[in-house]
Parts: C-alpha cells; structure tokens; sequence
C-alpha cells in the first residue's frame, strides 16, 4: 500500500510535503481512504479535496494545529495509534473501533468541529463561483392524490403554483422542460457530470451522451445479477461475515450489457457502489432513487437534477426474509402496486432530498426546486426570491420557459 | 422428509392438546406464585416522533391504550453502542456492551438470565429470549465464565428458522414460496434435521427437552403459516412462538426483541410505520396473553422500551433509515412498565437502558452485582 494516494499533480505536492502525516490520524486515514481512488472520484470531490489541502497548506501551522487539537486530544484518549488507524486505511474495522470507543460521541463532535472550521472558508471559495441550479423532483402520474396532500412537509418553504395542464398527459412532462433541460444544458456546458436523470422508470430518460442516466428500471438486468451473486456468496458462506463480504462486492461491478453507466469506469463505480451500500436500493425503486440522489448531491453536484419517482410494488409474503431474491422469480403471485405505501414513503423523501441539497453551498441561494406530480394541476417551488413564474393557473410551456432562463438554456 | 398432512397435522395438534392436559395436572415448579417478568423490545430501533411523540400516538394504539395502567418513563436513553446487539446486551446485562456488532461474540460479563438462574437455582425453562434478529444467538449468556452457558437462557430465532425453510423451497422451484405446503414440509423437516445449525441454540442443560420444545415450535409455525392472512412478518412468527413458551413452559424471565420496524433500513418509510404498528399489537397481544394466562396474571411485570431510536429527520445522513448517527433521536427513547405491582403514573426524570436488567432482578428477587445500571425505584414500592 502506498504512503499516499495517486492523485492530481497539485495535490500530490502537497501531500508530498508531509500534510497528511501532520493531521490527526483519523482524520487523515480517513482522507486517504476517500481519494485512493482518485480516478473514480467525481470532478467535485477532487476538487474538494484539493481546496481543502490547499487551506490547510496555506494555514499557518499554528492555526492547523489550533483546528484539530480537540480531535487529537480524544483521539490520543481513544487510543487511537498507527495500529488501530493504518495510515492507508479506513476500513469497517477502524469504524468498528470508533463507533465501539466509549468516547466515540465525542469524537464526533470534534470532528464536526473541525469542519464547522473549515467549511466556511471553503464555502466562500464556491459562493464566489455560485451559477444557478435546478432540481426538479417528480412524482408519479399512478400517485392519485390530492394536491393539498402533496408536499406537506416543505410547502411552508416555498408556493404552491396553479398549472394548466395539457389535454394529453403524456405530454405533460415534456411540456415541463423534464426532459429537454438537462438535456440542453449537456449540450451546453463542457463539463460532465452537470446534468442528472435519476428515476425509478426511463419517462424522463434523455437523448443525450452528456446527461448522466440512473434508471432503476433500466437498470434491471444488473441489479438481478448483483441480487444472484450476492445470494450465491452468502448461501456458499465463502465470507465469514460482513466485513468480508463487503470487500466481495466490491468487486461486482456492471457489465457494458447491463447498461450506460458501464461506459464511465466513475459512474459504474457509483452504480455498483448506489445497489451495493445504500440499503434498500436493490429492492425499492423509489429507496434506489433517494439513495442515488443523496449521493449524486454529496459527491458530483450536479447544476441540473431531474429526479423521477415511481409506485414501489406492495411487498409479497417471505419477502422480508428474502433479501436478496428477485421477489418476482420467488413468487408467482403478480406484484401488486402499492400507490399509498408509495405517497407515504415520497412524502418524508422529497424533504430528505431538499435538505440534502441545502447542505452544501453550492445550492443555498441559488436553486429552484420544483416539487411536481406528473398530470397535477399543482406544482410546489421552493426558489430565491429573483425566480419568479406569474400567478394563475400557468400553462406548461411558460413554467418550462422560465427554468429554462434560470439555468442558463 | 416427512410430509405434512392433514393427518400428520392433526397429529400433531392431538400432541399438543396431550401437553396442555399434562401441564394442568402437573404443574411445573416454575407456575409458582413467584414474579415474572417479561422484557419486550422494539428492537430494530423507532423513534419518539413516531411512537410516544404526539404526532406518533396513532401508530401505536395498543401502548397509548395501556399507558394509563402503567409507569411510563418519558426519558429512557441509550448512552451505548448504536448497534443492536450492544444494544439489547445493555438491556440484558446492565452494562454498556462495546462487542462484535453483528453477534459474533457474547456480552461482556454476565447476563440477567444467568444472575437470575444462578442465584435462584431455576432450571433451564425459566429464562427465554425470543428474537427476530437472526444475529441474537449468543444473547442468552455473557463471557463471564462464572456463569455461562449452564446457567443462560434458552435462545429462539424463529426467524432465522423460517428463513431457512423459505431458501429451501425457493431453490426448489416450482410455486415458490406460494406454497405453503412446500413450505411447512421444509420447516418441519428442518425441525427434524437438527435446529442448532439453523441459528437457534438450547443451552446443554435443556437438551433432553428437545421433543417438547420441537414440538412447541412446530405449532407455532403451523399456525403462522395457516393463519388467516398471508404472513409476511418475522415479528408475526415470534410472537406465536413466544406466546407458545408462555403456555408450554411458563418462564419467569423472557426476553421478546421484536425486529421488523429494522425494515427502515430498506427506505420505505410506510413499511417503517405498518411495522410499529404491527409491533404494537404484537406487544398487546403478549400483555393480552399476560393477562389471560394464570402462570402470568397477577404475578408478571413487563418493561417495553426501543432498543434504540433512529437517526433524526435534520442534519443526519438519511434520516430514518440509520441509526448511527448519535443524535438525540437516535438514543432518546422511552419505557413503558406495565403489570403486577407496578403504580401507575409518569416519570420525567432520565433513566438508562442499563436500569433495566437492575430493575428486574430486583423484581426477580436477585441481586445484580457489578451493574452500572440502577434498579427504577418508581417500580420497586
């Protein structure tokens, strides 16, 4: 295992000048363990860490070490060594043996500290180079509720918008703009990774190479086979538990037959690791779909999001016990949709999803977030007060024609 | 393998019947008139905003309905490992564990069921854990090797049983798991082939009751697999089985960890909530049978509390689905103790899972030496 990373050329002379070893050793194995595969890493990430670097090289040493004494006190206290946090790692172990420490709160509370740090002056660096943003989140058309229903967790955030909806409801979602922004800001910008399709069927599936494309739906030939390995490996007990068998799947990742994202060794890498460490992501569409999501916004922050929610199948008897079983081989009895399981479960995500976005300075203050239901005559908007759309019930078209300025296409 | 059939069924039932007749004429030592106590735990993990939270009450009727005639304690925290065995070990042991997260070391030092059978001189029935989660096979007795095994409960995983019977007629093909005849024929010839290897143990001591107890799970998962709605809960399944030790064996001291709300992990929020409710009526159901059973009424103090919460909505990293991140949700928790002797009223004041195993050894008439916990003298009058 090498000393440090393969990473960027600028990041590397950092690293090369020892900052790694000068910080408290679980901060820095966890580092190491996050960029030892650089090539896999997202634009953003790699930027986040090289301006995070780049912060703590131009610190006066005085001030790195003001930043991290209290991590370094309950680390020394937690005994926490270069045995129990190898430089080069950060496996389940080291987070076995923090989350076992007695003093495991208050290592997080001082690693919290540290960012609450740090995170203001890397936060200024990205709200100089603020662009506006668009996440516009869709239920699905089988949803049947009502729109007072809809949203209620964040409707106190933003207005509820009256739309005139087209005659046909398959036009609807294109009328939006759901299927042509991203697709027009691709082709607009160079930069990849900008613009995102995630959902639960292909309704919103793009027409265009630089639009990043998750489908649950399209995704299926994958999923199975992960599901069949999964379940050979733990029926073979060839692991001896879930350390082991972490490391196993790892090691599954998607064929060029199984679907797009094997094209971009970084985004098959996020499709393994999406089915694979996000629970409930093989067997839920819509769990797939939050926890895709979640993990787009933490680690590729994409400026367009169309994020499509779909009816999750009512769950079939055993199935609980069946965690890794295609739940439709197992069972013949037909699956059913569960339209009011899916509205309880939408309801608490698209808070989940909003939050997650506000987490990171990149969208505070500068996105528009639109709340709709395929066929509703009602849209939610949570955006800064210089995003406006006209009053009345508002046709399609115009709604789409002011995302679009907004974001530039 | 044997087929199940009707005959065979009925057979089996006439055993049962058979059991039932001998315990009326010959009660066992243990339906004295001595406390009993029953723990019962959400385990899996919910939180205050869907439970006792008042925008919760209407996912568990069945509490807000005993509360009244019960001791609620308002504060119950986890200071512990967010994991659920340290958990419930906690619970057990009165000790904060810091073990092997997914069971595959006992609890540090000596459980609840040892003290209470050591010092009592009890035999191998008196002390049950019933659990749903499939990774509780060691939770019936700790490391400290004064105690151990001989002296711990016996540990039931009906879960992992049915688990296995279901794999095996799913590979078989052919109706899948639809058919149920399919299934009851796996489970039975599981019971048969040897239970221990299928992640349930029965301590050394109670070995030559291996037919009896055999007998009383087979009935249990008959009935689950022939009740009325097509069964999809491990928690379903454990609650029959622990409603028949109850009846077979009458334990003074029983642990029931119910695990189904853990489904909050897969992301589906309603699935989350259906299975605290579920949890809910599954735990009336055991009051309902503490009620009506003579070996319980009267005589029987159970103690309900989560083993831990889950991660709150704001600032955590995927809200209801973890329970790691150690925020108030996730170790703010609550008690609710019902039954024999125990006054009812509210207490505000914060308690530990750790008092819990105190508590009932007190109740138990044993001490607890070496506890950090302390016994809940709002219980003890």
């Amino acid at each position: 295992m090498p000393a440090t990373p393969r990473v960027s050329p600028a990041l590397q002379s950092m690293l090369d000048k020892g900052l790694l070893d000068r910080l408290p050793a679980s901060f820095s194995a966890f580092c190491f363990d996050q960029m030892k595969e650089w090539d896999l890493l997202f634009p953003a990430e790699r930027s986040y860490f090289e301006r995070l670097f780049a912060l703590l090289d131009r610190a006066a040493p005085p001030s790195v070490e003001g930043m991290f004494r209290r991590l370094r006190d309950v680390e020394e206290r937690m005994g926490v060594n270069a045995k129990t946090f190898p430089k080069s790692r950060f496996s389940l172990e080291q987070v076995d043996f923090l989350n076992r420490n007695p003093l495991y709160a208050e290592w997080r509370a001082a690693v919290a500290n540290v960012f609450t740090r740090i995170d203001p002056e890397l936060d200024s660096e990205i709200l100089r180079n603020g662009r506006p943003r668009l996440v516009m989140v869709v239920a699905p058309a089988q949803l049947a509720a009502d729109p007072s229903g809809m949203w209620t967790r964040l409707e106190q955030r933003g207005r509820r918008i009256a739309l005139d909806p087209p005659e046909d409801p398959a036009a609807y979602l294109p009328q939006l703009g759901a299927t042509a922004i991203p697709q027009l800001y691709a082709a607009k910008h160079a930069d990849p990774y900008s613009a995102w399709v995630i959902q639960a069927g292909q309704s919103l599936a793009p027409d265009h190479p630089g639009v990043v494309h998750y489908s649950y739906d399209a995704l299926a030939p994958y999923r199975k086979r992960l599901m069949r390995e999964v379940q050979s490996i733990v029926e073979a007990k060839e692991v001896a538990g879930p350390r082991q068998l972490s490391d196993r799947l790892k090691q599954l990742r998607i064929l060029a037959s199984e679907g797009a994202p094997a094209n971009d060794p970084i985004l098959a890498e996020f499709a393994r690791a999406i089915f694979l460490s996000g629970n409930g992501t093989l067997l839920i569409n819509n769990t797939f779909v939050e926890w895709a999501s979640m993990q787009a916004v933490r680690r590729a922050r994409p400026s367009v999001a169309m994020i499509g929610f779909g009816i999750r199948n009512k769950v079939k008897p055993f199935s609980s016990l069946l965690i890794y079983e295609d739940q439709d081989a197992t069972n013949p009895i037909p699956s059913q949709a569960d339209v009011l399981g899916s509205y309880v479960d939408l309801e608490i995500f698209y808070q989940y999803i909003w939050q997650e976005f506000e987490k990171y300075a990149e969208y505070r203050s500068n996105t528009v977030y639109a709340f709709v239901a395929d066929g509703m005559e009602e849209m939610l908007v949570i955006a800064p007060p210089d995003f406006s759309l006209p009053s009345g019930p508002v046709k399609l078209p115009l709604v789409a024609q002011h995302l679009k300025e907004w974001v530039g296409v | 393998m044997p087929r199940l059939t009707k005959r065979r069924f009925l057979q089996l039932a006439g055993l049962s019947i058979s059991h039932r007749i001998v315990g009326q004429a010959l009660p066992p030592a243990s339906r004295s008139d001595r406390n009993k106590v029953i723990l019962v735990t959400f385990g899996g993990g919910v939180r205050y905003s869907e439970t006792f939270a008042p925008e919760g009450l209407h996912n568990i009727p069945r509490l807000v309905a005993i509360r009244p005639q019960g001791h609620f304690f308002a504060s119950c925290i986890n200071s512990g490992v967010l994991s659920h065995f340290n958990s419930t070990a906690s619970i057990v042991t009165g000790n904060w564990q810091r073990v092997d997260d997914f069971g595959f070391q006992p609890p540090a030092g000596a459980t609840l069921f040892e003290q209470f059978r050591k010092q009592t001189g009890t035999g191998p029935l008196d002390a049950w854990t019933v659990a749903t989660n499939k990774s509780f096979a060691l939770m019936g007795a700790g490391s400290d090797r004064a105690f151990g095994q001989p002296y711990g409960a016996n540990v039931v995983l009906p879960k992992q049983l049915l688990l296995e019977a279901v794999q095996d007629v799913v590979k078989r093909g052919k109706g899948g798991v639809a058919d149920r005849e399919a299934v009851l024929e796996r489970l039975e010839g599981v019971l048969s082939e040897g239970y221990e290897g299928v992640g349930w143990t029965i301590f050394q001591a109670g070995r030559k009751l291996d037919q009896h107890v055999r007998e009383t799970l087979l009935r249990g998962l008959i009935e689950y697999i022939n009740g009325p709605e097509a069964p999809t809960s491990g928690d379903e399944l454990t609650f029959f089985i622990a409603r028949e030790i109850m009846r077979e064996f009458a334990p003074r001291l029983l642990l029931v960890n119910f695990w189904d709300m853990d489904v909050a992990h897969w992301g589906s929020y309603s699935l989350y909530l259906n299975a605290i409710t579920r949890t809910d009526r599954l735990t009336g159901m055991l009051w309902d049978e503490v009620e009506a059973n003579p070996a319980y009424r009267g005589r029987t103090t159970m103690l309900v509390l989560p083993e831990l919460g889950r991660d709150g909505d704001r600032n955590a990293a995927n809200g209801f689905l973890n329970h790691r991140s150690g925020d108030p949700s996730c170790r703010n928790t609550w008690l609710l103790a019902m039954g024999a002797g125990v006054p009812a009223g509210a207490t505000d004041r914060p308690i530990h899972h750790v008092d819990v195993a105190a508590t009932a050894a007190e109740l138990l008439g044993v001490h607890f030496p070496g506890a950090a916990g302390q016994p809940l003298r709002e219980l003890l009058l």
